[in-house]
Order: structure tokens, then sequence, then C-alpha cells
């Protein structure tokens, strides 16, 4: 999505000469030319049908689906779940991937490499496969809960699958790597010097960390909220399987409107309002990054 | 200035004679030995320089002062407190880094607010305390700019002023004005100097440049092979280097290997003949002789000095105040001479004939090994 500046460029480097000028403006064409089938395809296949779901949910000349979508208790509540749990995700995601990330960052040569690899080792498996595995996994008489009655930790298997816990769980295994490779990218740009020069001027450990390099890793965590959190709204696959019907995020209760009901307008009322709200975190998100964030 | 008999000689240090004593210290990396036994004491209130090529050690001696690194052997003692195992926060040291090390995320004023926060100031001393450092080094009124938004200058400032606020026992400068331009680097460095006058502050300064040592310096400590070769005032360095190491990296030098003959001379190859200083000589020992390049007078109207030899111009070099002179003397030897720009020399042109000389107290042996 990068804007094209082209022109402008060729305005303000371009010598008189109309040859060198035509030739820049060859190149600008190839590049487009080339780029052509990609837009072609997200035209055909993203905006187009996105266009057309969106004046599906004001086909009747009323904006009737996005009042029942904005004021109806439930659908409301669906969209504040949603947007709790994709909290809870970028939380859960945060405290488990800085420690992950640090660990990576601040490892001798080989290791960030291998940590690089068993991070991103899930995303080579198919997501619909990791969430079965959970199935597996998470059961009344699954692996975790028969460990744990055999250890004698838990007299009563957990509710573990078909609630909200579960599906915290798989989606944060899912979206843990988007959380790991920002911070991880922005710990390895942190100066050394700068803790050498807070451990020089009297800082303890905890401080350095709390006053120093905490601070300065926060572009890398704001860009991994970001990430997870936008994922996390929109998120389907993963609360469909592991909240058994019980965890309604509104992605679930859009595909519930167009296979179930076929009510295609208010799927695209609630579409809209889902990509309304993505926008929205982003642009939030983005204007704190804006501000004093980026020293790196 | 102390009584000391021979201050070219590191006297075996003792705890609390100091700011800062080093006795002994060694420091190996593998079989390299990094600083291989140093004795050092930095006196109340002077501005000492370890002056090095990198490798010679000066960068290890330097964490090892500031706590980075532990000695292997021996002992470091900050006024009469041995801190030679204590963590870089528990020593009493302010230092200014190569790169300043201003933490980006915080103010002027909360970089500077940081070392007395972490010494628990109360908030009113360290208002009263960041107001008069910023006077101190003319950064007034820009307490609340970001590092970034300040210029070279400026942060180096920030960073001397953070160094400095909480009074530390001894302030660390490491190579602090390699990232500016000539003009401001040698207005920075007076500016340190007056600092330090003013203040009073027991100083070790860590550079790579003798210009800058020379300038700077109360004594220098010049290191090579991780020891510390000789200890003076810069004018002792510069007069009388203890060997070719020191003779070459201070200054510019004409250094001559040589034999001293029985007759108040040196050979030097081609059987070139120096007649020496007075003084005790070696006989038949091999030793550096040094001319510095100042020293040497153009001969002319039969003008007459106790070495003289006729020569050409190869080369001319204009510095501003004085013209550098590459000359080759006719029984095959190189000198490099530096005259004033008045002088009648200014004339000389590249294959000129002429006639230099020099008295034998211009000449100063050092050791060549």
């Amino acid at each position: 999505m990068t804007a094209y500046t082209g022109q402008m460029n060729g305005v303000a480097a371009g010598r008189p000469g109309p040859g060198r000028w035509w030739r820049k403006r060859r190149t600008e064409a190839l590049l487009a030319l080339a780029a052509l089938p990609a837009m072609a395809f997200l035209l055909v296949f993203y905006l187009l049908p996105m266009a057309l779901l969106l004046l599906q949910s004001i086909e009747d000349g009323s904006l009737s689906a996005y009042e029942k979508a904005l004021t109806d208790s439930l659908y409301v509540g669906v969209l504040i779940d949603t947007m709790l749990i994709a909290a809870y995700v970028s939380i859960a995601c945060l405290l488990l991937g800085y420690p992950v990330a640090y660990l990576m960052a601040s490892a001798p040569a080989p290791w960030p490499t291998v940590g690089i690899v068993f991070v991103l080792l899930p995303f080579w498996t198919s997501i619909l496969v990791r969430t079965y595995g959970w199935m597996v996994l998470l059961g009344r008489n699954g692996i975790v809960n028969r460990a744990l009655l055999e250890l004698g930790v838990i007299s009563d298997p957990l509710p573990l699958l078909n609630n909200t816990a579960g599906v915290l769980i798989g989606m944060v295994h899912v979206l843990l790597p988007y959380m790991v490779f920002p911070i991880y990218a922005v710990m390895r740009r942190v100066d050394p010097g700068l803790i050498a020069a807070a451990e020089g001027l009297g800082a303890p450990g905890w401080q350095i960390f709390r006053r120093v390099y905490f601070p300065l890793t926060l572009p890398g965590v704001l860009a991994g909220v970001t990430l997870v959190y936008i994922l996390s709204i929109g998120f389907f696959i993963t609360p469909a399987l592991l909240g058994g019907g019980r965890v309604i995020m509104i992605a679930v209760l859009i595909e519930v409107q167009v296979r179930q009901f076929l009510n295609w307008g208010f799927a695209g009322a609630l579409s809209a309002v889902l990509l309304a709200a993505t926008l929205l975190v982003y642009l939030l998100l983005r204007r704190v990054f804006r501000s004093d964030l980026q020293w790196n | 200035m102390a009584p000391t008999a021979d201050p070219n000689r590191p006297t075996k240090p003792t705890a609390g004679e100091g700011d800062l004593t080093l006795a002994g210290v060694v420091r190996r990396f593998g079989s390299v030995a990094a600083l291989a036994g140093i004795d050092l004491t930095v006196r109340k209130g002077e501005l000492l320089t370890i002056l090095g090529p990198s490798g010679s050690g000066k960068t290890t001696l330097l964490k090892v002062i500031a706590g980075f690194e532990s000695p292997d052997e021996g002992e470091v003692y900050l006024g009469a407190r041995k801190v030679t195992s204590a963590p870089p926060a528990k020593r009493d040291i302010g230092m200014v880094f190569q790169n300043y090390a201003l933490f980006p995320h915080m103010t002027v004023a909360e970089n500077i607010a940081f070392p007395l926060q972490m010494r628990k100031i109360a908030q009113a001393d360290r208002a009263r305390r960041i107001d008069d450092v910023l006077r101190l080094v003319d950064l007034s009124g820009l307490g609340e700019r970001l590092p970034r938004q300040l210029s070279g200058g400026q942060q180096q400032r920030a960073a001397l002023a953070r160094a400095i606020v909480f009074g530390p026992r001894l302030l660390l400068l490491d190579e602090p004005f390699g990232a500016l331009d000539r003009k401001l680097r040698e207005q920075m460095q007076l500016e340190v100097r007056r600092l330090q006058r003013q203040l009073g502050l027991t100083a070790l300064f860590v550079t790579h440049d003798q210009e800058e040592a020379l300038i700077l310096s109360d004594r220098i400590a010049v290191m090579d092979q991780g020891r510390i070769v000789q200890l003076g005032t810069p004018q002792e360095i510069y007069r009388l280097p203890v060997n070719r190491f020191v003779a070459g990296f201070i200054g510019e030098s004409n250094l001559f290997r040589a034999r001293v003959t029985d007759r108040g001379e040196a050979a030097l190859e081609n059987d070139i003949r120096f007649r020496l200083p007075e003084g005790p000589r070696p006989d038949g020992a091999e030793v550096g002789l040094l001319l510095r390049p100042e020293r040497p007078r153009l001969l002319v109207n039969g003008e007459r000095a106790d070495n003289m030899f006729a020569g050409t111009v190869v080369e001319v070099i204009y510095l501003g105040e004085t013209i550098k002179y590459r000359l080759r003397l006719d029984p095959g030897v190189e000198l490099v001479v530096r005259w004033p720009f008045r002088e009648a020399s200014q004339s000389l042109r590249i294959g000129d004939r002429i006639t230099v000389g020099w008295d034998r107290s211009d000449i100063n042996l050092v050791a060549w090994s």
C-alpha cells in the first residue's frame, strides 16, 4: 500500500532533459503495470464483494440494520465481548511474549535464531489443525485435565473447552508470534550504551528496566498490541471451534447471519461495524505511536 | 604541585592518597593481558588523561574503573574505599560516554534528574540542582527539550551536566569529543576544562587524540600494550618522552635509530653523525634520537650550529601559522621541519638547496626498544 510518489520525485529530482524524463516515466509505468494483477485481484475478490455486502446492508433504503446492530443489547453485547476478548488476548500475549522477545534479544549468537524458529514453528501448521489440537488437549478428558487430575492438583476436571478460557488459550497460541516479533525487532535496536549509562548513574536492575529499557521498547509493544488486537477482533475459526457456540465473537455472529439466517443485509451491517471498530482501534493506537515514541 | 622525586616513574600507590587509586590492576582476556599491571593515582582536583592508541588497553582500564569489568588482579580505590568488586551503580562515578548515551525518551531535565532520583534526593533539592547545573553548562531554558532536539554540542553539555549533577567523586570522560566537528570540539574541550577547574572535579579522561590530551590535561598517562609507559605533565611527555613509542605517538617527530659512539656523537645509518647533548650516555648503546620539527633552524649568512647539514626541499605544506617542509639531507636521511610563516623560509620552494642546523641540546635521547 505504498503511496505513489513517483510524480513528485520526477518533478523534484528530474533535470530538464526530456529524454531522462521519459525514461523515468517509462520505468514508473512499467512498475505500475507489474502491480496491476495484484490490484485487480484485490479489486475483484476483496473490494468489490465488500462493497456489495455494504450495499446490501442499506438495501432497503434505511439504516435499520445498523440501528439494530448498534442498539440491540444482544449485538452490542457481542461487540463488547469481542473487544474484551481481544483485549484479554492482547494483554496475555504481551505478558507471555515480552519475556520471550527479551530472551531472544539478549541471548548469545545461535539462540536468537533458534528462538525465531520455535516461535515461527506453529505458523507452519494450519490454524485448523492447531485448533483441533487444542480441543484434544483441553477437553474434559483431555490431556491437560487428566494430567492435573493424576497429579492431584484438581479433583474435578477444569472447564477449559467451549468457554472463554478455551477461546483465549487458542487465540493467544495463534497470535503470540505477532506480539513477539515486533517487540524483538525493537529490542534488538536498543543501544546497550544506554543501559550501561543507567547502571553507571546508579540505577539498580529493576529501575533500569522500568525507567530505561521498557520505555525504549514501547514502540515494539504498541506495534505488537495493535497487530494482535486487530487480528483478535476479526477472529473466527478459533472462537467458533473452541467456544463451542457459547462464546460469540462478532465474526462468528456474521457467519451465523449469513449461513443460518441468510440475512445478508444484517451481516453486511455487522461487517461494517467490525471494519469501523478495527479502523478506529488502528487510528487510536497509531496516534499514540505518532507522538514521541519513535526514538530508535 | 606534588613534591615527588620523579613524576615519570609511577610509585607504588596507596589507597586514599588520591580520589582514584589503581594498584597492580591486571585484566586478561584468554592469554592476552589487556591490562598488565596498572598502578595509578589520580590526585584530588586534577584532570588526568589516559592516552593510547586503540588496543592499548585504555578502554579496558576505563571499564575496570567504572565497574563494567572486574580486574583479575589488583585493587581499585575511590578515595579510601575499595570498590574493586562493586557494581557500577555502587561506585560514585559520573560518566560521559562517547556518544553521550542520553536517554532519548526523557527530556534533558529528566535525564539530569535520573542520577538524583536513583540517589533518592528530595524533589525540591532536585529541582534546584537541575537548575544550577543547567545554568552551569549553559543550557538554561532547554530543560524541557528532548535530546534529539539539541545540537551535538548541546547534547554534550547535557551529558556532562548529568554526570556531575550528583557530585560524584570522579568524573570519567570516554572520548567525549569524538563526534563533534573540529571547531566545536575545541570549544567544548576548553569548556570542560573550565568547569573541571571551577568545580574542583577530579577527572579521568580517556582518548587516543594526543593533541586533545596535551591541551586538556594536568597529567597524561601514556598507555601501550596494557601498561602505562609514561606518566607526566604534557610538557614532560612532549619534551622528554621515555621511549620511541611515546616519542612517535605524541606530537610530530623526527626519530632516528642510532648507536652512541665514544666521542659524544651518535652514528646513524650511512655513517651520518649527530652531536649529542651533554650528560651521561651509554657508549655503544642503541638509542632513538628525537628531534622535534620546530627545532632545526634554517642557516643563512654563514650561521653555525652543532649539527649542520645541506639538503634539498622535497615537500612544502602550508598549515596556516606554520609551514611544514620535508627535507632530504645530502647524507641521505629525511627530516621534517616546521617553521613559522613569517621567517625567510616562506619563499622556499620544492627543489631549493638549503642548509639546516640544530644544537646538540635540541636532541632528546629515547629508548629505541
